[in-house]
């Protein structure tokens, strides 16, 4: 490495990692990632129960409903618990499951798990969950839903101070049960979807006991379903049953993907920010005595790819270690197998690929963009349609997820600007040698095109002091 | 004639523009030479060229005697026009920086930063940042960054402007003693004075243009004499002057009275004039011959409408 270029680029490197910008980064990046994946768990869990009132013509209907419910919340009482302790004691885990069946309700049930946790593994027992129904039924404060709306609307709380969140209104019209859901939340249906269920299966008895068969079999008949199962026909997944340690990937690979872009955007805007104001400071024709503007280039890439080193070397390890140890301890559990998707090598090197090659195209491109504006400002203008292409790729992300193979994923991963990204998100697809060799070749000839391209304008913005506005003007002149 | 610096023809267009044509002159070792030549005049270009910022679009430069390669340009120092330091910097890393770009060993560096420093009064504020500093101060650190690394031939491009008038008789001291060390001093100034106080040789451009080049002496030789006249109260010497065919400058004088600086290249001599005043009954408090200034040759040159450019 020659020295100008060591010295542009270590300059650049420690007025980055000295700014508080940097350690901002540094720290909150995965505190960020961490609150967007357990945010809507927590707020979930910290949501307190929905308060609901059935009235129905007939009791019986209430009763099924409400069954439903109670079953409903034991169910997912106990799904919670499950994936509690696969992660934090696998070994009682089927114990205390089989203890939670056996108790006659939800409360029960929970306590009868807790005993188990309790008697074998008692240091899961600190964080052991509590899990509260998402629904709890109430008496109807009123006879009728007319006068339960100025309960439902807000405008009178329950005799026990609570609010009450809607209200289930089963009718009987020519012995048909019709249900009305009133509730001011109108966005949120999943009340009347589970009257309608449970109705659904009352109608199904009483058709059964209408033809004289047991009402019994309509819960028999409601538990028939046919067993699915997935299989990937490539000689290399050796005709295994897929399951979600085969899945994980494609969502591991979804994750990362943003993660490079994110990255990308922003490293490529400290490029862009950094030589806006070496304009503005009136720096540089006192650097360009010693060092040629390829040069400057060259160590302003390498200044803050060593920047974006040091915060993946710090996320790595933080996030590599977290990883590890819930792949370990997780074990074959959702968590544990996703974790352990993270860490294939497969999507590590395409991750790494894809940093590579889109930081040197986005960045040397986001150099000449710098380079040929004044402000900042004028390159926030220049930055709008930058972004639109930049938002291509993670519109593609989706659709490439359901189908990595879709013509017009296969097309776009092509284009060089796209490469990185959908080269990642497809990689646990299982590319093909010839198509991984053909785009590395077209990536690597886009980067030097575009290397040698952006050297040119920035020269022409830096030495030459070419900017948007003069082009413009010279345009304006004809 | 030993030169440091040699330009031949050197031609520099944008586009259409042309900026500098055809523009020739040798900078002779441990001299200091100024340019000189109105805004817009082509100096900054010219500069630019000679330091390799700008390619020439035509001519050839030789600096200490060679091609301008990247170990030539290395001893060479440059304080450009437009000039700053990053702001996040402390005065003494500045300075250390750019003396490393021009391959100065790191511990070299920072200890001839901090020597510098220390000699100009600034010792105080060497690990300060650049941002925290007065403009003066920011100013002289970045000229002290351009002679850190010892160059041969130092180029400043308008280094006086923006300095206060303290800080410009500073400036005029660090040039002085570069030079008595042996460097050569190329700086280029719209300011005349400046040039008449330190230049052993001046190149005037205008337009791109050099109207002239050689000593101070032989640019004020090719000036005008002058005839220097006060008059007491409020007497107009216009009626006796401008029959005579005399060009002349008025300005204010001593005590209110009025002073004028007249121009004797009319064929007209220093005693035609006095006698035409004294027949005029002029009321003179003052006659004295007077010694034209850089400016005023600049103006016999280049013409009046150009020089009022330069102002």
């Amino acid at each position: 490495m020659s020295g100008p270029v060591f010295l542009v680029a270590r300059r650049d490197y420690f007025a980055y990692v000295s700014s508080w910008g940097f350690w901002l980064s540094l720290l909150l990046a995965p505190l960020i990632i961490a609150v967007l994946l357990f945010a809507p768990l927590l707020l979930a869990r910290a949501e307190p129960p929905r308060i609901l009132a059935i009235v129905a013509e007939q009791p019986a209907d209430a009763a099924v409903v409400t069954q439903e419910f109670a079953d409903m919340a034991r169910r997912d009482a106990r799904t919670e618990i499950a994936a509690y302790l696969a992660a934090a004691a696998p070994g009682v885990a089927a114990q205390a499951l089989s203890a939670f069946d056996a108790a006659p309700d939800r409360a029960a049930g929970i306590a009868a798990a807790r005993g188990v946790a309790a008697q074998r593994a008692p240091r899961a027992l600190g964080a052991f969950p509590t899990p509260s129904p998402r629904y709890i039924i109430v008496e109807p404060p009123a006879p009728d839903v007319e006068r339960l709306r100025a309960y439902l609307d807000g405008a009178q709380a329950l005799p026990d101070g609570r609010m009450l969140y809607g209200a289930l209104n089963i009718r009987r019209v020519a012995g048909d049960p019709i249900i009305e859901y009133w509730s001011v939340n109108l966005s949120h249906g999943e009340p009347s979807d589970i009257a309608r269920r449970a109705m659904r299966l009352a109608m199904q008895r009483e058709a059964l006991a209408a033809r004289g068969l047991s009402p019994n079999e309509a819960d028999r008949l409601n538990t028939l379903e046919p067993r699915v199962a997935q299989f990937d026909p490539r000689p290399s997944a050796g005709g295994a049953r897929v399951t979600l340690r085969q899945r994980a990937p494609y969502y591991a690979a979804l994750a990362l993907t943003f993660v490079l872009w994110s990255v990308i955007f922003s490293v490529a805007n400290m490029l862009l920010t950094g030589v806006i104001e070496e304009k503005s400071n009136k720096i540089l024709d006192t650097l360009l005595t010693s060092v040629t503007p390829l040069e400057m280039l060259a160590g302003k890439l390498l200044g803050v790819a060593a920047v974006s080193a040091t915060l993946f070397l710090f996320w790595g390890a933080l996030g590599g270690g977290l990883l590890s140890m819930a792949a370990e301890r997780a074990g074959n559990s959702m968590l544990g197998q996703v974790a352990a998707a993270f860490l294939e090598p497969q999507l590590i090197a395409a991750f790494a690929v894809g940093f590579i090659a889109g930081y040197l195209m986005y960045g040397a491109i986001f150099l000449a963009l710098g380079a040929l504006c004044e402000s900042i400002q004028e390159a926030q203008t220049l930055l709008g349609p930058v972004a639109l292409v930049l938002a291509m790729p993670m519109m593609l992300i989706t659709p490439a997820l359901d189908n990595p193979n879709a013509p017009i994923i296969e097309s776009a991963s092509w284009v060089p600007l796209f490469t990185p990204f959908l080269l990642l998100v497809r990689a646990p697809s299982g590319l093909d040698w010839i198509e991984i060799a053909g785009m590395g070749a077209m990536m690597l000839a886009s980067v030097a095109l575009i290397l040698l391209l952006a050297a040119r304008v920035f020269k022409a913005g830096v030495v030459n002091q070419i900017s948007m506005s003069t082009l413009f003007r010279r345009k304006a002149r004809g | 004639m030993n030169a440091a610096l040699e330009a031949e023809g050197l031609v520099k267009r944008y586009g259409a523009r042309t900026a500098v044509q055809d523009l020739s002159f040798q900078v002779p070792q441990g001299s200091i030479y100024g340019v000189l030549g109105p805004n817009g005049a082509g100096k900054s270009s010219t500069l630019r060229m000679l330091v390799g910022v700008l390619r020439p679009t035509a001519g050839a430069i030789r600096v200490l005697g060679q091609e301008p390669t990247r170990e030539i340009m290395r001893r060479v120092g440059y304080l450009p026009e437009e000039r700053g330091l990053y702001r996040a910097m402390s005065a003494r890393s500045a300075i250390a920086y750019l003396a490393r770009l021009k391959g100065t060993p790191t511990r070299t560096a920072f200890k001839r930063a901090d020597q510098l420093l220390t000699e100009h009064g600034l010792g105080k504020v060497r690990r300060k940042k650049i941002k925290t500093l007065s403009k003066g101060m920011a100013q002289k650190v970045q000229v002290l960054a351009a002679i850190a690394h010892q160059p041969e031939l130092i180029i400043f491009d308008e280094p006086f402007s923006g300095l206060d008038p303290v800080n410009q008789r500073v400036l005029e001291e660090t040039i002085r003693a570069q030079a008595a060390a042996g460097r050569t001093i190329l700086f280029s100034t719209h300011v005349m004075e400046h040039a008449e106080r330190l230049c052993d040789r001046i190149l005037l451009i205008a337009n791109g243009r050099k109207a002239f080049e050689g000593t101070v002496r032989d640019a004020l030789a090719l000036a005008p004499s002058l005839a220097v006249l006060e008059t007491d109260g409020s007497y107009d010497m216009a009626p006796v002057l401008a029959p005579l065919g005399f060009e002349w400058s008025e300005e204010l004088g001593e005590h209110g009275n009025r002073r004028w600086r007249v121009r004797l290249d009319n064929g007209h001599g220093s005693r035609q004039l006095l006698q035409a005043c004294v027949e005029a009954g002029a009321p003179l408090s003052l006659f004295e011959p007077a010694r034209a200034s850089l400016h005023e040759a600049f103006v016999a040159m280049v013409g009046e409408n150009v020089a009022r450019a330069a102002e």
